[in-house]
């Protein structure tokens, strides 16, 4: 049984002499009562667990949220997300008692009437009863977002609602999963993060941790993103530690500005580089010769295929010189450790499997797997927290066959237990395999996030779903247009919970929540499933009292108990380096991985089984200059989408002032050559345009993006405009995803092109700028 | 030296992540439209081939109190609590200045909080006390010849005015 206590934390050098380090979980002061926390969401973020100590006045009222200078990893660093806490707590548009709606009235704002929990349960009741006895638990799908504790908890859909399809909207989940599915096939492990010395006591000073020589950020903004509980500034703290930089992406970003090597490709052509660059390594012989002949399989077979796809030509499909792509994967080979960090990039287009698949090969052959400064695995006992928590016991074998896509994409279905998102959005639309009748939307914002096409999800939820329910801290878009009740949901600072870096899978730390007041009605995840789970499916909830019990089952394996580990607030795991060697990686004990060969698999077992080829493979963006060159005259830019914000948190934030004020407007980032021949001028609004949809954004003219590439801001609605149907808080106004093709993932059915399409741009001669006035007195907290 | 304080910031690591300028306004209550500290953006431009300039610079405004009721009992200013990347130093010039040399990309600011109000209320000083010159009690008479003064004075031929 893992130990859990916490390990004092390595004070930064800035920190004053008057300080907390070595406080307690809470302790009172100057009137107020102090609480360490180490949140995960709302506000929606991933689970790093940062260190807040949250003060709350005699009145029960938070007053001051402040960075916890003992938490090990972020060490009193906050960003603004939290920062401003107190204005999402206290915003004066948060719901925070229960509503329900009549849904004659869907998508009318002032048809709304508050009501209690019990009554909230009883419409929720009777719908699902009166849903299930005619259409099949099946008919009731969980449709969940990113980023807030409710877009994963798993019982949702099996305890709660006895539903096997539980269903990440966004198409072709491109998001984390394809990554982790290509890592669980082929390396036995879900995510091989980049070594930053969370586990270790000492940080990055412990004697065990060895500073990264390079560090490879490929397809992802860690800094603002903070992506799947890694701290992303943990890179600034290795960089300043002397690590080098190599950055792919086709944008400039403040990373690239300081890397050696900033691989500026074309938008979606990742995989022709990654292969380039194996080439390059086996080809120089720069690779791990022991390492590749005792722990990898498939060298010979992976050596022959990336042959074919020397530096000289996947330099002419990136558009970058093949020189400085041999440069750069020489100093990628030659450094020691080198480290890989991989990114959403890679599953945003329907060619990542084979991408993810090339990054675990470089990785490989390095040998820089498991090693200190490398990329670090979980060991055998870790994985996903809630993934297959309770699946077979509360479905059964005859539901979970119904899973929709389970027979068309096993390799997406039996990786994240989720029902495929495409598959369920033709359910919706068409009524097969079966009709879809009801919905529960919980941290899913679809209709201005996550989904591609986000007008025709709202037309099929519309049209299909009987009765949909949330839980909620604010009045969405989604919500706004097809929910019937709306439930409200407490913060990170209201709840008793527990979060992991990579929900468990990487060996990093615990944190614990600890509640530091109540707000109204609000109920956490944990609560409502438990609440809602008792009402509609009772008999699987007869082993859990009160929410600890179930608790200290699902987060603790029930090794412990939340009320005792939680003072801990936030604990290191313990870190052990190659553990391919020790049996620790596998479940039967046996040194080596957990894949079918017991090796790294260069060439995939898996991929092979599922009927994909065994070795990466390229294949062009489906829409792109080389592809569809036909296309081009009228669509003649590159699309990129997404790059991450600080202000923001996907779709989230926007009513924040502070956080909308750093960014009040969608902004579109255009070349200045570019912008000049179209008659751009920064700032003014342009319509983004291709064969999908449309969306109105602010140009950002900057260098950033080269003459042929567009990128644009993801996840914009306007909290302080017009809520009722159909503008719906102009959701679909300045929606980039109105501009994603569904339907468009790879052979495993993983992957959508948020990242890689074809667009066309011109200048508008409306303003629709932001009256930050209007957002300040309309969202200011009261004592603002 | 030793009493003047200031902020030292490794410009070199900052990412604009703005956490200092949202601390600062959680801390002092600023509203939307006021700051304490502002990160400004210096690229990205490109400096030759594969070399782009890209600079953040938090920059204290002149509603930078130094978090005068936080230092005042030994906590660090809030920016420098949060800063994501850690590059800003709180301190004495004495202390923070010898620290310019151990790397480049810093600067130091001794900010100044409100500065027209430092100075105080405007009160007229006589400076000139002791040498005041008091108006002399001299007859005047009417100016019969007037020119307008407008005009070049080398000749003073009366030009247009009869």
């Amino acid at each position: 049984m893992e130990e859990m206590k916490a390990k004092p934390a390595v004070p930064l050098p800035t920190l004053g002499e008057t300080n907390d380090l070595g406080k307690p979980w809470r302790w009172e002061e100057d009137g107020c009562t102090v609480t360490r926390s180490a949140p995960w969401s709302p506000p929606g973020c991933h689970p790093v667990g940062c260190g807040v100590k949250l003060y709350v006045d005699e009145n029960g009222k938070l007053v001051k949220v402040e960075g916890d200078e003992n938490q090990q990893i972020t060490q009193g660093r906050l960003c603004v997300r939290c920062l401003t806490l107190r204005d999402f707590v206290y915003n004066p548009s948060r719901i925070i008692h229960p509503m329900k709606r009549d849904p004659k009235y869907r998508g009318q704002a002032d048809k709304w009437e508050q009501c209690t929990w019990e009554e909230a349960l009883d419409i929720i009741e009777e719908n699902y009863r009166r849903i299930t006895a005619e259409y099949g638990c099946e008919s009731v799908v969980f449709f969940v977002g990113t980023g807030r504790e409710g877009g994963t908890l798993g019982p949702y859909g099996t305890y709660m609602l006895r539903s096997p399809n539980m269903c990440y909207t966004q198409s072709g989940y491109a998001c984390y999963v394809p990554r982790m599915a290509a890592a669980a096939y082929n390396l036995g492990s879900p995510y091989p993060e980049i070594d930053y010395a969370g586990g270790l006591p000492g940080r990055y000073d412990d004697p065990a941790f060895v500073n990264p020589e390079c560090i490879m950020i490929w397809g992802k903004a860690p800094l603002a993103s903070n992506p799947d509980g890694f701290f992303g500034h943990a890179v600034v703290d290795m960089m300043r530690r002397g690590a080098r930089l190599i950055v792919v992406d086709p944008r400039i970003t403040w990373l690239s500005s300081r890397a050696d090597y900033h691989l500026a490709l074309r938008a979606g052509t990742d995989t022709a580089l990654a292969m380039a660059m194996l080439d390059t390594i086996i080809r120089e012989d720069l690779y791990d010769h022991d390492f590749v002949e005792y722990w990898c399989y498939g060298f010979e077979q992976l050596a022959e295929r990336v042959a074919t796809m020397p530096a000289e030509k996947a330099g002419e499909i990136c558009g970058i010189d093949p020189e400085y792509i041999k440069d750069a994967a020489r100093m990628y080979a030659n450094a020691k450790p080198a480290s890989l960090q991989w990114g959403l990039a890679f599953d945003q287009k329907a060619n990542g499997m084979q991408l993810s698949h090339s990054a675990i090969c470089l990785m490989a052959i390095t040998g820089n797997i498991d090693v200190p400064g490398g990329q670090i695995l979980g060991n055998a006992s870790s994985g996903q927290n809630e993934t297959g928590f309770g699946f077979e016991e509360a479905l059964g074998k005859d539901l979970i066959s119904k899973m929709i896509g389970l027979k068309e994409y096993p390799a997406y279905a039996n990786t994240i237990l989720d029902a495929h998102a495409d598959l369920t959005l033709q359910a919706m639309e068409t009524g097969e395999p079966y009709p879809i009748k009801m919905g529960f939307f919980a941290g899913n914002n679809l209709m201005s996030c996550t989904s591609a096409e986000p007008k025709r999800w709202h037309d099929a939820m519309c049209k299909t779903l009987d009765f949909c329910f949330t839980l909620e801290c604010f009045m969405t878009p989604s919500a706004q247009a097809v929910c019937d009740v709306f439930l409200p949901l407490a913060t990170a600072a209201e709840e008793d919970g527990v979060d992991f870096a990579h929900y468990g899978a990487t060996p990093v730390g615990t944190g614990f929540m600890n509640k530091a007041l109540s707000v109204g009605e609000c109920k956490t995840d944990m609560e409502t499933c438990m609440i809602v789970g008792k009402r509609l499916n009772p008999q699987l909830w007869e082993n859990y009292h009160d929410v600890y019990d179930f608790i200290d089952d699902l987060r603790l394996h029930n090794n412990h108990r939340f009320k005792d580990v939680c003072k801990e607030v936030y604990v290191q795991k313990d870190v052990e380096y190659y553990k391919y060697e020790t049996g620790h990686l596998r479940k039967d004990g046996q040194p080596g991985f957990n894949t079918p060969t017991g090796r790294v698999e260069l060439w995939s077992t898996m991929f092979a089984q599922f009927g994909d080829d065994p070795l990466p493979y390229y294949e062009e963006p489906q829409y792109s200059p080389l592809n569809t060159p036909e296309l081009l005259d009228e669509y003649p830019y590159v699309l990129t989408t997404g790059a991450r914000a600080y202000a923001f948190f996907h779709s989230e934030n926007r009513q924040i002032p502070f956080c909308r004020e750093l960014n009040p407007d969608p902004l579109v980032e255009i070349n200045p050559k570019t912008a000049a021949k179209l008659g751009i001028a920064d700032g003014q609004w342009c319509e983004v345009w291709n064969q999908f949809g449309s969306a109105k954004l602010k140009a950002n003219v900057t260098i950033a993006v080269d003459e042929q590439t567009i990128h644009a801001q993801h996840g914009w609605w306007f909290p302080e405009d017009d809520p009722n149907e159909p503008n719906l808080y102009g959701t679909f106004r300045s929606n980039i995803n109105n501009l994603v093709p569904n339907f468009h993932f790879g052979k495993l059915g993983f992957g959508a092109p948020f990242k890689c399409l074809l667009c066309n741009i011109k200048p508008l001669a409306e303003n629709y700028d932001t009256d930050m006035q209007l957002v300040w007195e309309k969202f200011k907290r009261e004592d603002q | 030296m030793e009493n003047t304080y200031g902020l030292l910031i490794d410009y070199g690591y900052c990412t604009g992540c703005q956490s200092c300028e949202v601390a600062c306004k959680e801390e002092h209550g600023y509203p939307v439209g006021k700051w304490g500290i502002r990160v400004h953006d210096d690229g990205p431009w490109e400096i030759e081939e594969h070399m782009v300039n890209w600079n953040k610079l938090p920059f204290p405004t002149d509603l930078c109190d130094l978090c005068a009721a936080r230092t005042a009992i030994g906590r660090e200013p809030t920016c420098v609590h949060h800063c994501l990347a850690n590059v800003i130093y709180y301190g004495t010039v004495a202390e923070l200045a010898p620290k310019l040399a151990e790397k480049p990309k810093q600067v130091l600011f001794v900010p100044e909080y409100k500065p027209l109000e430092a100075k105080g209320p405007f009160e007229p000083k006589n400076k000139l006390a002791g040498r005041v010159h008091h108006a002399a009690a001299i007859a005047v008479t009417e100016n019969e010849n007037f020119t307008t003064s407008s005009q070049r004075s080398d000749s003073r031929t009366d030009v247009g005015i009869e």
